[in-house]
């Protein structure tokens, strides 16, 4: 069981969250016994199984825990199985998450959603802002994982979380792939996974750079210049992914360019492997600009060891703007992007549950 | 939307043009300064960047509306 707290009232339990370090500095809902035993029913689990743990600080992670932070956060438990999944996506020794929580570097993991799990545990956006404020599923869940990352994982700002200045996805950052939308297959179904599978993937993402490129219907070869625009947002010589090499990085498409690709023939495979070959710098511009990255061979270095190192997907609502998300590409593993299928059957559907005020 | 709200607001006849993707924030703005019921005509999305011909069918098309909302508003 997780420590008890007392405190006379909820302003004062928030307080004591506060100043003990258990916040993101937002507030939370003060996660009560009953709220939290709510969470762990709604899991169809026990509240003691581990998952594992979660570094720098190795605090072990079991479903009270991680329901603890589902509640401080402001999770429906309808929401539970997602969370979860994060949880258990981040522990997954591919992805450095001791690491990760540690580096200098700002990168938090990105949560992406796909299969039936975006509608029966949000619904979880994948429109008009789905990074932004304003979809309380994405918001919590994303909130979740970062709070378990704190409380459990032990990384807190300036003693074991030492990004420099971090960045807003630290809060919460977390979407859905508009598969109802998408020209392409769902993204887990092209990393493996049943079509009627949820799947969490959780990467390591800095916070999302724009990409313009307003198309030119008259130009048969356009699609080629929203292809260079895209590896130059994720391999240009500032990022990790061309100076570290070897990481992974994240494209999501807006539907627009999404059209202007599969129009051109491109399936996503196809996107990848163009935006891969596109993703090199010559190692005399490194040694101009970063000497101390530079290495003895001349010619040219490859951001990515192949196209499987890029996660494409299409969310957001349409227009002129797709976003990527250079990774840190350090740790063991490169910090690695993690896939987990979300165990829905255990999920424990108790009538009026979602509703109950306590 | 809000050029042709402001360019209203001087008295000229004006006609906004909104893709059907803005069509939402087009009522919003509408409502928000004070016109809810400017004239505005309603496009497919996107037209920028889907070429000349395209964009000279999809003017053809939206002509009478624009000229029947002018009309409107003078009538």
């Amino acid at each position: 069981m997780a420590d008890l707290l007392t405190a006379s009232d909820e302003s004062a339990a928030l307080e004591d969250l506060h100043t003990r370090g258990f916040t993101d500095g937002l507030p939370v809902i003060i996660p009560t016994p009953a709220r939290v035993s709510r969470m762990v029913l709604a899991s169809g689990l026990e509240a003691d199984m581990v998952l594992g743990t979660m570094g720098p600080g190795h605090g072990i992670a079991t479903i009270e825990k991680v329901a603890v932070a589902a509640v401080m956060a402001g999770c429906l438990p309808d929401y539970m199985p997602v969370v979860l999944a994060a949880v258990k996506a981040v522990i997954d020794p591919a992805f450095d998450l001791t690491e990760m929580q540690a580096t200098t570097h700002c990168t938090a993991p990105l949560i992406i959603v796909n299969g039936p799990a975006r509608h029966t545990c949000g619904p979880i956006s994948s429109s008009y802002g789905a990074l932004g404020p304003g979809h309380r599923a994405n918001a919590s869940i994303g909130r979740a994982l970062r709070l378990t990352m704190i409380n459990i994982g032990g990384g807190r700002p300036g003693t074991s979380d030492m990004a420099l200045l971090g960045h807003p996805g630290k809060f919460t950052f977390c979407l859905a792939e508009d598969e109802e939308n998408s020209p392409f297959p769902p993204m887990h179904v092209d990393l493996g996974f049943d079509p009627d599978d949820s799947v969490v993937t959780v990467i390591g993402a800095e916070a999302p750079h724009s990409v313009l490129y307003s198309g030119d219907g008259d130009d048969p070869n356009g699609y080629k210049s929203l292809l260079a625009m895209l590896a130059i947002g994720i391999a240009n010589a500032a990022t990790n992914n061309a100076i570290l090499t070897g990481g992974s990085a994240t494209i999501v498409l807006n539907p627009e360019h999404a059209d202007v690709l599969i129009k051109a023939g491109l399936t996503r495979q196809d996107i990848a492997e163009e935006i891969h070959q596109r993703s090199t710098i010559a190692e005399t511009a490194i040694n101009k600009l970063a000497p101390g990255f530079a290495r003895k061979d001349s010619g040219n270095r490859d951001a990515f060891k192949g196209p499987e190192q890029l996660l494409i997907l299409m969310s957001g609502g349409s227009g002129l703007y797709s976003m990527v998300m250079p990774s840190w590409c350090a740790g063991p593993h490169k910090n690695s992007a993690s896939s987990i299928k979300v165990e829905s059957e255990f999920f424990c559907e108790v009538p009026g549950l979602a509703n109950l005020v306590i | 939307m809000r050029d042709g709200i402001n360019i209203a607001k001087l008295g000229i006849p004006a006609v906004a043009l909104v893709t059907d993707e803005f069509w939402p924030q087009g009522d919003f703005v509408a409502e928000s300064l004070g016109m809810p019921d400017v004239p505005r005509v309603r496009l497919p999305h996107p037209v920028a960047g889907t070429g000349v011909k395209n964009m000279k069918k999809i003017a053809a098309e939206v002509a009478p509306a624009v000229i029947k909302a002018l009309e409107a508003h003078n009538g």
